[in-house]
């Protein structure tokens, strides 16, 4: 499946979840299928959603969330793997990691990423990670509701196609206010439903 | 004025700071600074509740730098040459997005320094933080552990109310604590 039909998927399962997105063509490709309160996006900080994901799960460990969403692409991981081994030891139940693994960097003229040759979803397992697979939509929204209601540390691989949607405007918006406007409906989210 | 260590002055500090999580990246001077907090908060073994141990100074500011989304409150400890390991983090997602976080740094380099090279990066690291727009604060043997304390704890207000990170550099030559 192509990258925005699995965001388009996804979108749809994760309304009422916190949302933080890989920077560049996936930001940008999930903000023109809706540009929703739950969504932050990651402008530049290749590689840092799995580490903001990370602290965003630690953060809301007594809330009644089941997930902080991360969707992550696999040049991304790559740039940052420690998020692997740090989220398996530090024990970020609430964590949900969506890696689209399209084994190029999508936003970089396409250069190969090591994916085609290193399972990213092995890493993850070898460091404790729950990890499901799926590579077109109905799996995605099995393995994504397994893993939702899975306790502990979660990852779902999804294999993708190489390639970006045409014609997606860039986001052209100033970090400050994608912050204050997820910062508002997160904290609103926890304030109102903590765990009981 | 107290007898506290500058090491306790420190955790003492940062706790003062209103910390919800704080993260650290292993270095043999803020060592006692990790017992000191981790003991603060019922843990043994350099790890507690509210004090976790990190791999890398970039992940520190994505995890730590992450809290006030969720509207928390995080703190890093580290020492002075893992900045340029998280410039890109520290400027593209803590500023970028006003995010408060407090950074308390020892430094490296500088007298009591054993090693013949790590001045190259931890010298020129106060003005190149500041080049980069970060709020930097430096503390040293001139000022009582008292002042490190309150400072700190301070800094931790200032990011909040400034809505960005605040680096505290710490260089403990001629005090308690242990330079390298």
């Amino acid at each position: 499946m192509k990258r925005i039909e699995a965001l388009q998927v996804l979108n749809e399962l994760t309304a009422e979840l916190p949302v933080v997105v890989t920077c560049a063509a996936t930001s940008r490709e999930l903000a023109s299928v809706e540009n929703r309160d739950n969504h932050f996006y990651v402008l530049d900080s290749m590689g840092l959603v799995g580490s903001i994901t990370t602290g965003l799960a630690l953060a809301a460990k007594d809330s009644d969330l089941p997930k902080v969403i991360g969707l992550e692409g696999d040049g991304s991981l790559l740039m940052n793997p420690n998020v692997l081994p740090t989220g398996g030891f530090l024990g970020a139940d609430k964590l949900l990691l969506v890696l689209l693994d399209n084994q190029v960097y999508g936003s970089t003229a396409g250069l190969p990423t090591y994916s085609s040759h290193i399972d990213l979803g092995a890493m993850a397992e070898a460091t404790g990670w729950t990890v499901g697979r799926a590579e077109d939509e109905v799996h995605l929204r099995t393995e994504f509701d397994r893993l939702l209601a899975t306790t502990g540390l979660t990852l779902l691989h999804l294999s993708i196609e190489a390639g970006n949607a045409a014609d997606v405007p860039k986001l052209l918006v100033d970090p400050v206010v994608l912050a204050h406007r997820f910062q508002s409906w997160l904290t609103a989210r926890i304030a109102d439903n903590p765990a009981s | 004025m107290t007898t506290k260590s500058y090491t306790q002055a420190v955790a003492d500090g940062i706790w003062g700071a209103g910390a919800d999580l704080i993260g650290y990246v292993p270095s043999v001077t803020i060592a006692p600074v990790v017992d000191h907090l981790v003991t603060a908060d019922g843990g043994t073994a350099g790890i507690s509740e509210r004090v976790k141990p990190l791999s890398r100074e970039e992940e520190a500011v994505g995890v730590l730098g992450a809290l006030p989304l969720a509207g928390k409150f995080g703190a890093v400890v580290m020492q002075d040459n893992g900045f340029g390991n998280s410039l890109t983090a520290l400027t593209t997602f803590s500023l970028s997005y006003h995010l408060p976080l407090l950074i308390f740094a020892n430094t490296r380099g500088g007298p009591g320094e054993y090693n013949s090279m790590i001045h190259s990066i931890s010298q020129p690291m106060p003005a190149i933080l500041r080049t980069a727009g970060l709020q930097v604060l430096e503390l040293d043997r001139r000022s009582s552990a008292d002042d490190w304390e309150q400072t700190i704890a301070e800094a931790g207000v200032h990011a909040r109310m400034t809505y960005r990170p605040v680096v505290v550099l710490g260089s403990f030559w001629n005090t308690d604590g242990k330079v390298a």
